[in-house]
C-alpha cells in the first residue's frame, strides 16, 4: 500500500484550500471559469471536514484501510457507471432520431441492461467480499483471551485490560491506549440499553449489547489521537458518549501500562481530603485506594485522559469543576448527583486535585 | 304572559341581583352561635360523607403497626388535641362553640371507613375548620394517624399519655421544649419497629441541616412541621447542638437472614445493578458531618425513609440529592435488608 494513495481525500482536500486561499490572494495564473471559482471554495470546505481524528475517510488502521479502499473503488465503479450511463442517454436523446430494429434492440437491452450490471456488480460484490477477513477477522477469535474488554453504560466507556505477561489487568474509562502495528481485541457489552463501538479511523462498528459479548480485532497501523462516538442511540446523551484512542509507539504504551498499574499516588492536599470527606469514592475509584466503588467511571490517572464526561469537555481543571458542580447541566441523564451545595472553593480543589493526576 | 327567552334572562339576573342586594344588606346573619337550620346541617353533612365516600374510592389501607401509634399520638397531641380533646383532656371548651364542633373522636371513628378517614385525614374538610395534613405527599404519616384514629375509642388515659408523651412546644423554655423532642425521640422509647428516628450519634450538621428543611418544607413532614412550628431559628440551633451531644446507649436489633445481605450492600454495593456502597458515606471518621450516622437506627425508621426517598419525596438538607440517586437501584428488597442490617448495627 503506497502510503499517500490512502490520504487521497486529504490530499485533494488540502489542495483545494491551498488553491482557495490563493485565489482568494488573488495569485491564480490561469483564468478559471466563473462557476468553477464560486464553486471550489464550497467543495472544499466539504472535503476538509472528512480529514480529523474522527473520520473513516482518514483511515489509520488495516481495517479502516480496507473499508476506505472498498468506498473508494465503490465510488470510482459508480462513478464510471454514471457517467456511461448518462453518456448512453445523450446519446439516445439527441443523435439516434430513428427507432432500432428488434432484434438489435432486444441484443441491446441482453448485455447492456442484464449481462453488463450481473457482470460488474458481481465484481464489486466479490472485491467486497473478499476484503471481508480484513474488516472483520474471524480468524482471531480463537484467542480472545487477551482482549480489552469494553462495556458500555448510559453515557460512559468502562474499559477493563486485562492481565498479560504478568501484569495485572486495570480498569479505566473513556480512553483506550494501544501499541501501533499491534491487532487489539475488543471484548464488547452493555449493561444497559445497546451501544455501539466504532473508532472511525480504525474500524468498527459492532454494536455492544447487554447480556452478549462481541468481539472485534482492530490493528492501528499510525500513532495518533482518535475520537470515538457511540454509534448506536442510546438515550439523551447519546451525543456527548464517546471515547479517546490513542495509539503510541510500543515503548510509550509499556510506560503508561505501568503507570496505570501503579495506580493512585496520593498526596497530602486539600483535594483528596474533599474527596474522602464527600464521599466521591463510593461511586468512583483510584486504583490503590482501600475505599473505591465501581458504579462510576474509574478516575486513576484522569488528568492524563484527553477529554472530561466521556468525549464531552475538554480535560481542563475548571471543566472538571463544572461537571462535578452540575453533571446533568453537561450531560442531560447522567447518574452523578450535582454537588452544587458545595462552596465554589471545594469543588476547585477538588477539580485541581483530579486534574493533576496523570 | 308570553314566556321567551328574554324574560327568562331578565328574571335570572334579577334574582342574581336580587340575592347580592340581600347579602350586601347584611341582614344573613353568619353567627355560629345560633348554629345551621337542622336542613342545612343535615345537607352539608351529606354532602360531606358523599364526598369522601367518593374520593376514597379504590384507597388501599396498608397493614397497621403498633409502631404508627407513638408517631401519630406525638402529632395529635401537638395538632389535634387542641380541638377534638384527648384521653387525656377534655375538648375545650374554646373548640367546643366551634361551627360545626369538633366531634369527639370517640363518637365518630366507627363511622368511617379506613379509606375515607385517610381521605379525611390528608385532605381536610372545607367549612369545618378541619385543616389538610402539612405535607400532603406523606401518605405514611396520614396512615399512621388513621391508625392512631382506628385505636383511639379504646384509649385510656395511661396509654395515652404513654404514647403521645410530653408537649410544651409553645413554652420557650428551652428545657421543656428539649423534652418536647425527647417525649417523640427518646432512646428509651425507641425500638427496632419505631418509625421514630433516633437523635443522638447525629453530627450537629446533620441535626441542624435536617430541622431547617423540615422547617422550610425542603423535607415535608406533617409531624415534623407541626412539632417546630413554634420554634425559632436560635432555638433549633440549641437542639441540634443539645441532641449532637447526647452519647447514644448501646442497643442491638433482633438477627435475621437479611442482615448478611444487607450488609454487603452496604460495605460493598452492587456493581452489576449499580448500588454504591452506603459505608462510602455513612458511619465513617472523616466524612463529611451532614451525612447522618445510621448504625442503631430503628430498622422500620430506615426502612420508611429509603422508601420516601426511592419515590422522590423525601428531601432534606442541602446532600439531600446525593441520596436520592444513590437509592436509585434498590429494590424493595434490599431496602428492608439494608434496613434490618443498620438497625441491627452497634453504634
Amino acid at each position: 500500500m503506497v502510503p499517500g494513495e490512502l490520504g487521497f481525500v486529504r490530499h485533494l482536500a488540502l489542495g483545494l484550500r491551498r488553491s482557495i486561499s490563493e485565489s482568494l490572494e488573488g495569485r491564480t495564473q490561469g483564468e478559471a471559469p466563473t462557476i468553477l471559482r464560486y464553486l471550489l471554495p464550497f467543495t472544499a470546505l466539504i472535503l476538509v471536514g472528512c480529514g480529523g481524528q474522527q473520520s473513516a475517510l482518514d483511515p489509520s488502521g488495516e481495517e479502516s484501510e480496507a473499508v476506505y479502499r472498498l468506498f473508494i473503488v465503490m465510488v470510482i465503479g459508480g462513478v464510471a457507471i454514471w457517467l456511461g450511463v448518462s453518456a448512453l442517454y445523450i446519446y439516445a436523446a439527441r443523435h439516434r432520431q430513428t427507432s432500432w430494429p428488434p432484434a438489435q434492440a432486444s441484443a441491446l437491452i441482453g448485455w447492456g441492461g442484464v449481462a453488463f450490471p450481473v457482470v460488474v456488480l458481481l465484481a464489486l460484490l466479490g472485491y467486497a467480499v473478499w476484503l471481508m477477513p480484513v474488516v472483520r477477522p474471524w480468524n482471531s477469535l480463537a484467542g480472545t483471551d487477551g482482549a480489552i474488554e469494553v462495556t458500555g453504560e448510559q453515557f460512559w466507556w468502562r474499559i477493563r485490560y486485562p492481565g498479560v505477561n504478568g501484569n495485572p489487568a486495570f480498569e479505566t474509562a473513556n480512553e483506550i491506549r494501544l501499541p501501533v502495528g499491534q491487532p487489539a481485541t475488543f471484548s464488547l457489552d452493555a449493561t444497559d440499553v445497546i451501544h455501539s463501538f466504532w473508532i472511525p479511523a480504525l474500524g468498527g462498528k459492532m454494536d455492544m449489547i447487554p447480556g452478549r459479548t462481541n468481539f472485534l480485532t482492530l490493528t492501528p497501523k499510525r500513532t495518533g489521537i482518535y475520537r470515538a462516538p457511540c454509534a448506536e442511540f442510546c438515550g439523551t446523551s447519546h451525543a456527548y458518549m464517546a471515547f479517546s484512542v490513542v495509539v503510541m509507539e510500543q515503548e510509550d504504551f509499556e510506560v503508561w501500562r505501568r503507570r496505570q498499574i501503579s495506580g493512585h499516588e496520593r498526596s497530602a492536599d486539600q483535594g483528596w481530603e474533599l474527596m474522602l470527606r464527600h464521599g466521591c469514592l463510593g461511586c468512583h475509584s483510584l486504583r490503590g485506594e482501600k475505599i473505591g466503588g465501581a458504579t462510576a467511571p474509574d478516575l486513576t490517572l484522569i488528568g492524563a485522559r484527553h477529554s472530561i464526561g466521556a468525549g464531552t469537555l475538554a480535560n481542563t481543571a475548571e471543566n472538571i469543576a463544572r461537571f462535578i458542580r452540575s453533571p446533568v447541566s453537561v450531560k442531560p441523564g447522567a447518574k452523578m448527583p450535582a454537588f452544587d451545595m458545595l462552596p465554589q472553593r471545594e469543588i476547585d480543589d477538588m477539580a485541581r486535585y483530579l486534574g493533576g493526576l496523570k | 304572559m308570553i314566556l321567551d327567552w328574554k324574560r327568562i334572562i331578565a328574571a335570572i339576573l334579577a334574582l342574581a341581583a336580587a340575592g347580592m342586594l340581600f347579602a350586601w344588606s347584611g341582614l344573613l346573619d353568619i353567627r355560629a352561635s345560633t348554629g345551621h337550620w337542622r336542613v342545612t346541617d343535615w345537607f352539608l353533612h351529606w354532602v360531606m360523607r358523599s364526598s369522601v365516600r367518593t374520593a376514597s374510592l379504590g384507597t388501599e389501607p396498608p397493614a397497621f403497626t403498633p409502631a404508627m401509634l407513638p408517631l401519630a399520638a406525638g402529632h395529635y397531641e401537638i395538632g389535634c388535641a387542641g380541638c377534638h380533646g384527648s384521653p387525656a383532656m377534655p375538648r375545650p371548651a374554646a373548640a367546643a362553640n366551634m361551627l360545626p364542633p369538633p366531634p369527639d373522636l370517640k363518637d365518630v371513628a366507627g363511622s368511617w371507613s379506613d379509606a375515607e378517614l385517610f381521605e379525611i385525614v390528608r385532605h381536610g374538610v372545607r367549612y369545618t375548620g378541619m385543616p389538610a395534613w402539612p405535607a400532603v405527599g406523606r401518605e405514611d404519616e396520614v396512615w399512621a394517624m388513621v391508625a392512631f384514629v382506628r385505636a383511639y375509642p379504646q384509649m385510656n388515659t395511661t396509654t395515652y399519655r404513654r404514647l403521645a408523651a410530653f408537649s410544651a412546644t409553645q413554652s420557650r423554655d428551652f428545657a421543656h421544649l428539649m423534652k418536647t423532642c425527647e417525649g417523640c425521640h427518646s432512646s428509651e422509647r425507641l425500638d427496632q419497629t419505631s418509625l421514630i428516628p433516633q437523635l443522638t450519634g447525629q453530627s450537629e450538621t446533620y441535626l441542624r441541616d435536617s430541622l431547617k428543611a423540615f422547617v422550610s418544607r425542603k423535607r415535608p413532614s406533617g409531624v415534623m412541621q407541626a412539632a417546630l412550628s413554634q420554634t425559632s431559628d436560635e432555638d433549633r440551633g440549641n437542639l441540634a447542638a443539645y441532641f449532637a451531644r447526647q452519647t447514644t446507649p448501646e442497643r442491638s436489633g433482633p438477627f435475621s437472614g437479611t442482615i448478611d445481605r444487607g450488609r454487603t450492600l452496604a460495605e460493598v454495593g452492587d456493581k452489576a445493578r449499580g448500588i454504591a456502597a452506603c459505608a462510602a458515606c455513612h458511619d465513617r471518621a472523616d466524612i463529611n458531618p451532614a451525612y447522618p450516622r445510621l448504625a442503631g437506627q430503628p430498622a422500620a425508621y430506615l426502612e420508611n425513609q429509603l422508601r420516601l426517598f426511592k419515590a422522590g419525596i423525601r428531601g432534606g438538607g442541602p446532600f439531600a440529592d446525593v441520596m436520592t440517586q444513590a437509592v436509585a437501584g434498590l429494590s424493595g428488597e434490599d431496602i428492608r435488608a439494608l434496613a434490618a442490617y443498620y438497625g441491627a448495627s452497634r453504634n
